[in-house]
C-alpha cells in the first residue's frame, strides 16, 4: 500500500514565500480574534433580544411562569435528544440519523408493553431503552468496526428502525400508557416546571460534566477535530466512538420515555419529528460558546432559544408550522452569519495577501 | 483554436511524425543555455547548459539540492530563471519564464513521481481527462464513448501498452499505472504538436521509478524506448543508478547548480558516476564549503566499510580526539548498550530491516524515496500494517505486527510524522491543547480535571521549546510551520518518551527553527537517555544531528557509517552506491 505520508523528493527551498506567510498569519490572527468575541456571544445576544422583543410586545401571556413552565417542559423531549445527538457528533461521526427512529422505537415499546402486554412500566422502559441500544450497537458495528460513512449507514438503520416501529405498532397510535409514568414525567412538577425538565437537566450535567471537565471530554474534542492526531498520540478511538455511539442511543432511548409520560399514546411517526430539529439545536449551539465546537452548553442554549422563539411567535398568533421555518432560518442564519460579517469586515485586507500568478504576457 | 484538435486527430496518423522529417534531424530538440536560479542566498543552479537530440534519452543526476528540480522546474515554467539563460525547442527560441500552460503546446510534457492519475476512474478516462479539460466551450460537446474507446485502444496499442480500459487505475499495479501516465503524457503531446506544427516531443520523466518494485522498471525502460523509437526524446531524471546506465544515451551531472559532467553510454562505471554526483573524488566539493577537506578516497571506501557490520572501536575513539568540526560527530554510546533493538521488520517497502540503537543515541536512517526507509516510522509506531518484526524496547520485545499507536505509546514509543498538519496537530485546536494531549491524564484526580494546571503546563512548555508567540490560547494553525513542529516536539517530549521517530522533522521549518529542533532533540536524547531515530533524505541534517547513519536500500539495511566518515557526501555515496550493488 503507498502511504500517504511521504513527501515529495527534492522540495526547493521555499523560502520567498515566507514573508508573505507571515503576513497571513498575522491577518488571520487578529481576525480570528476579532470574530471570536463576536461569534461566541451572538447566539445569547439573540436569545436575550428576542425575548425583550416578545415580553415588551405580548408581556400578558410571554411573562407568564405558565409560559416558562411550557418552553422548559414542551421541549425536555427535544432537549434530551440533542444530548444524544450531541455524543456522536462530538466526535466527528457527523450524523446519526436513526437517533429520532431510536426515540420512536423505544416509547412505541415502552407503549405496546404495557398497554397491549400489561407490563409493569419500569420495565417496559427499561425494555424501550433497550431496543434504542440495540440500534445503537448496530450502528457502532457498520459505522465504527467496519468503517463505513455514519451518514449512509445511519440513514439505513434509521429506515429500518421506522419500519420495526410500524411493525410492532401494527400501524396503529398505541396508548395510553401507565399513568404512574405520565404522573412522573409530566403532570408532578416542581416549582411548576414538568419533572420532565430536571431529567433533562440531569442528563445534560452529566454529558457536559464528562465533556467538558474529564479527560475522556478532551479526547473526545481531539477526535472530532482530527481524528488522524488522535489515532497516532495512542487514543483509542473507535472505542471512543463506539461509546458515543452507544450512549446516544441510551438517551435517545430516555428520550422515548420522556414522549411516552408526556403524551401518553405513542404514534408510529413519533421519532422522525425530532431528529431534523435536534440537530438544528446542535449545529446551532456550535455557533455559541465555543465557536466552531460542538458544545453541550451551547446545544442547552440553542434548543430553549429555538423553544422561546417558537413559543413566543405562538402566543403572537403564528400557526404551529410557524416552528420549522424559524428552526431552519434560525440555522442558517447563525452558521453563516459569521461567515458572511468575516468576509465583508476583512475584505480589503485579504486580497493582497492572495499570491500573484507572476506570468509574462502571452 | 483547441476544439479543432480532435477533429484533426482523429484522421492523421501519428507514427508519421517524429525523427524522420527531413532537414530537421540536426537541429537538437532541445537546448537550455546559461539557466541559473538563486533562492534566497542559495545558488541553485549556475549556469546551466543543457542540450537534448532527437530521439536521444537524456538522463540528469545528482543528490538532493543539487538543482535537478529545479531545472525541472524552470523548463516547466514554475520557476523563472535568472535573465541571460535561454531556452530553444526545435531551434525556436522561446521566451523565459517558460509562460503557463505553454509547456505542451511547445513539445515538453511531464511526468512526476505521483503521476497525477485519478485514481477513482478508469483506463480510459484517464486517457481523455486531459482533452475533457482542455477543450473549453467544447466541454459541453457530446462524449461518443465508443469512437473514444477506439481512440483509445489504438493510442495504447501504438505504445505497445496493453491496459484493461476499462479497470479503474486505483486497481492497476504501480507500475501499470506509469506507463498510463508516461502513455498519456505522450498521446497529449502528439494532439498538441499536430496543431503547432512542431515536431520535437520532449518528456521529461522525473523520478518514474522510485515507487516501483525492481523486477516492474524493465516494462517502463520497453515504453521509454518505444517513446524514442516513434521520436520523442526523454529527460530522465532519477537517483536509480542502475535505471540511468541502462536506459540513458548520455548522463548529464548536476552538483551544487553546476553541470560537473557528462558521460555517454557504457563510458563509465558506477564508481565514477558517484564520484561525480558527489565530487568528494575531487577537490571541487571540498573547496565549495568552508569545512575542513576530506581524504579524497573517502567517499571510495564508503562502500565498503559501510558493509562491515561493526566499525572499529579505535576507529571511533580516533574520531573523538580529533574532534571534528560537525556538530553531532562526537560518538554516541558504545555498541553494547544498543537496548533498543528492532528485528527483521518487514512491511510497506522493507523487508527484513534490523538495527539498534541505544538510550540517548540518535540514529539517522538514509535511504533514497522508495528505499523503505520512509515507511520505518509508520511500522514501526504501529500506525500501519508490518507483515513481520519484533521492537526490543525497555526489555520488553513487542511484535511489530500486532503493535496499535496506543500500545506504542504506551511502550513509550513518540512519532513526529512527516505530514505535520494531517497527523501530528490539531490545528483547530489551541496550543495548550495540543501540547498536552499526551499528559492530560494525570492532571485528572478525584473527579476534578485541573485544566488550570495544564494551561500551566503549556506556557511554561511555550517557553522551554522557543514557540512563538509563546501564547497557548492560539489555534495551532496560526503557528508558522517551524513553530508548529517545535509544539509537536513538545507534545511528545513531555509525555518522555524513551524512543522518539521522527521523520523529516524539519521539512517546510524554516533555518532558525530548523536549529531550534536540532538543539530540542539533542537535549531531550542527553537528558532523558531518549533514543532517536531520525528519517530524512536530507543527508546534510543527517550528518548535523545525528551520532550514527544506518543505510536502508531495497528495503534493508545495507551499511552504517559514523564519525569522520559520515558526512552528506559519503551518506549520499553510500546510499547511492548501496542502491547499485543491490540491483
Amino acid at each position: 500500500m503507498a502511504t500517504p505520508l511521504v513527501r515529495e523528493a527534492g522540495a526547493a527551498p521555499g523560502a520567498p514565500e515566507h514573508g508573505e506567510q507571515e503576513l497571513g498569519e498575522k491577518a488571520s490572527r487578529s481576525r480570528a480574534r476579532i470574530s471570536h468575541g463576536l461569534d461566541r456571544f451572538a447566539l445569547i445576544i439573540a436569545f436575550i433580544a428576542i425575548v425583550v422583543a416578545f415580553s415588551a410586545s405580548v408581556p400578558s401571556t410571554f411573562d407568564t411562569v405558565a409560559n416558562l413552565s411550557n418552553i422548559l417542559g414542551s421541549q425536555a423531549v427535544l432537549f434530551i435528544l440533542t444530548i444524544a445527538v450531541l455524543l456522536p457528533t462530538i466526535m466527528g461521526d457527523f450524523v446519526d440519523l436513526s437517533l429520532g427512529a431510536s426515540l420512536g422505537l423505544s416509547a412505541m415499546t415502552i407503549a405496546v408493553l404495557n398497554v397491549n402486554h400489561s407490563v409493569p412500566i419500569v420495565y417496559a422502559c427499561l425494555a424501550g431503552v433497550g431496543a434504542a441500544i440495540v440500534v445503537g450497537l448496530v450502528n457502532t458495528l457498520f459505522v465504527v468496526y467496519y468503517d463505513n460513512n455514519p451518514f449512509i449507514i445511519t440513514l439505513g438503520t434509521m429506515t429500518i428502525v421506522e419500519g420495526v416501529t410500524f411493525i410492532i405498532s401494527t400501524n396503529a397510535t398505541v396508548g395510553v400508557v401507565s399513568t404512574g409514568l405520565s404522573n412522573w414525567v409530566y403532570t408532578n412538577t416542581f416549582l411548576s416546571i414538568p419533572l420532565e425538565f430536571y431529567y433533562a437537566l440531569a442528563i445534560f450535567v452529566a454529558v457536559w460534566y464528562v465533556l467538558s471537565f474529564t479527560p475522556v471530554g478532551q479526547k473526545a474534542l481531539v477526535i472530532g477535530q482530527a481524528r488522524d492526531v488522535a489515532r497516532l498520540s495512542g487514543f483509542h478511538v473507535n472505542r471512543q466512538r463506539a461509546w458515543a455511539f452507544v450512549i446516544g442511543a441510551a438517551i435517545a432511548g430516555f428520550a422515548g420515555i420522556a414522549y411516552a409520560g408526556t403524551y401518553g399514546s405513542v404514534a408510529p411517526t413519533a421519532g422522525s419529528a425530532y431528529i431534523l430539529p435536534a440537530y438544528a439545536a446542535v449545529f446551532l449551539g456550535a455557533t455559541a460558546i465555543r465557536p466552531g465546537r460542538m458544545n453541550a452548553l451551547g446545544s442547552l442554549i440553542a434548543v430553549y432559544f429555538l423553544a422561546t422563539g417558537t413559543a413566543g411567535l405562538e402566543l403572537l398568533g403564528a400557526q404551529a408550522y410557524i416552528q420549522q421555518i424559524f428552526y431552519g432560518a434560525a440555522l442558517v442564519v447563525a452558521v453563516a452569519f459569521p461567515t458572511v460579517t468575516r468576509k465583508r469586515i476583512f475584505k480589503r485586507r485579504k486580497t493582497p495577501i492572495l499570491p500573484r500568478p507572476t506570468a509574462a504576457g502571452s | 483554436m483547441s476544439e479543432q484538435f480532435d477533429g484533426r486527430d482523429g484522421v492523421s496518423s501519428p507514427e508519421r511524425h517524429g525523427r524522420d522529417v527531413p532537414g530537421r534531424a540536426e537541429t537538437p530538440a532541445l537546448v537550455a543555455k546559461q539557466i541559473s536560479k538563486s533562492f534566497d542566498r542559495t545558488r541553485a543552479l549556475d549556469g546551466v547548459d543543457l542540450t537534448i537530440n532527437r530521439g536521444e534519452v537524456v538522463a540528469l543526476v545528482g543528490q538532493n539540492g543539487s538543482g535537478k528540480s529545479t531545472l525541472v522546474k524552470i523548463l516547466s515554467g514554475y520557476h523563472e530563471p535568472e535573465p541571460g539563460g535561454e531556452l530553444s525547442i526545435d531551434g525556436v527560441d522561446l521566451p523565459l519564464p517558460v509562460p503557463p500552460g505553454m509547456a505542451g503546446e511547445i513539445g515538453l510534457s511531464f511526468v512526476y513521481q505521483d503521476l497525477g492519475l485519478n485514481g477513482g476512474m478508469t483506463v480510459l478516462e484517464n486517457l481523455n481527462l486531459s482533452s475533457r479539460v482542455r477543450h473549453g466551450l467544447g466541454a459541453w460537446s457530446p462524449i461518443w464513448w465508443r469512437r473514444e474507446r477506439k481512440e483509445a485502444a489504438r493510442v495504447l496499442g501504438l505504445y505497445e501498452v496493453s491496459l484493461a480500459l476499462d479497470a479503474r487505475v486505483r486497481d492497476l499495479a504501480p507500475v501499470h499505472q506509469a506507463r498510463l501516465a508516461i502513455v498519456r503524457s505522450a498521446h497529449d503531446l502528439r494532439r498538441f504538436q499536430q496543431t503547432s506544427g512542431g515536431h520535437s516531443s520532449i518528456m521529461v520523466l522525473d523520478e518514474p521509478t522510485v515507487f516501483l518494485p525492481e523486477e516492474d522498471v524493465r516494462f517502463l525502460f520497453d515504453l521509454i524506448r518505444t517513446l524514442v523509437n516513434l521520436g520523442g526524446s526523454v529527460l530522465f531524471v532519477s537517483h536509480d543508478l542502475a535505471a540511468v546506465r541502462e536506459i540513458a544515451d548520455r548522463t548529464v551531472v548536476l552538483r551544487d547548480g553546476r553541470k560537473v559532467a557528462e558521460v555517454l553510454r557504457g563510458d563509465f562505471d558506477e564508481d565514477d558516476l558517484v564520484d561525480l554526483i558527489v565530487g568528494s573524488a575531487t577537490p571541487r566539493r571540498a573547496s565549495s564549503r568552508t569545512e575542513g577537506t576530506e581524504e579524497p578516497e573517502d567517499a571510495r571506501t564508503v562502500g565498503g566499510a559501510a558493509s562491515r557490520p561493526v566499525a572499529g572501536v579505535a576507529e571511533r575513539a580516533g574520531v573523538a580526539e580529533r574532534a571534528a568540526p560537525a556538530v553531532a560527530a562526537a560518538p554516541g554510546p558504545p555498541r553494547s548498550e544498543r537496548a533498543i533493538r528492532i528485528e527483521g521488520l518487514t512491511g510497506g517497502r522493507l523487508r527484513d530491516l534490523s538495527f539498534a540503537l541505544a538510550p540517548g543515541e540518535i540514529v539517522g536512517l538514509a535511504g533514497l524515496i522508495g528505499s523503505g526507509a520512509e515507511d520505518v516510522p509508520y511500522l514501526l509506531f504501529g500506525s500501519e500494517a508490518a507483515t513481520a518484526g519484533t521492537l526490543e524496547i525497555g526489555g520488553e520485545v513487542l511484535s511489530i505486527p500486532h503493535l496499535s499507536p496506543s500500545q506504542a505509546v504506551r511502550a513509550h514509543l513518540a512519532l513526529i510524522p512527516a505530514d505535520r498538519k494531517q497527523f501530528g496537530l490539531g490545528l483547530e485546536l489551541t496550543v495548550w491543547e495540543n501540547m498536552v494531549m499526551l499528559v492530560q491524564d494525570d492532571s485528572f484526580r478525584r473527579g476534578v480535571f485541573r485544566r488550570d494546571e495544564l494551561v500551566e503546563i503549556a506556557k511554561k512548555g511555550v517557553v522551554d521549546f522557543g514557540i512563538k508567540p509563546p501564547r497557548v490560547d492560539v489555534r495551532a494553525s496560526a503557528l508558522s510551520g517551524g513553530n508548529q513542529q517545535k509544539l509537536l516536539l513538545a507534545k511528545w517530549l513531555l509525555a518522555g518518551p524513551r524512543l522518539l521517530i521522527a521523520h523529516e522533522p524539519t521539512q517546510g521549518v524554516d533555518v532558525g527553527a530548523r536549529q531550534d529542533i536540532y538543539r530540542i532533540v539533542r537535549r531531550a536524547a542527553d537528558a532523558a537517555a531518549m533514543a532517536v531515530v531520525w528519517v530524512t533524505t536530507d543527508f546534510a541534517e543527517l550528518e548535523e544531528v545525528c551520532h550514527r547513519v544506518v543505510i536502508v536500500s531495497r528495503g534493508r539495511e545495507s551499511g552504517e557509517l559514523q564519525g569522520e566518515e559520515m558526512t552528506e557526501d559519503s551518506i549520499s555515496a553510500a546510499v547511492l552506491r548501496q542502491l547499485e550493488e543491490v540491483g
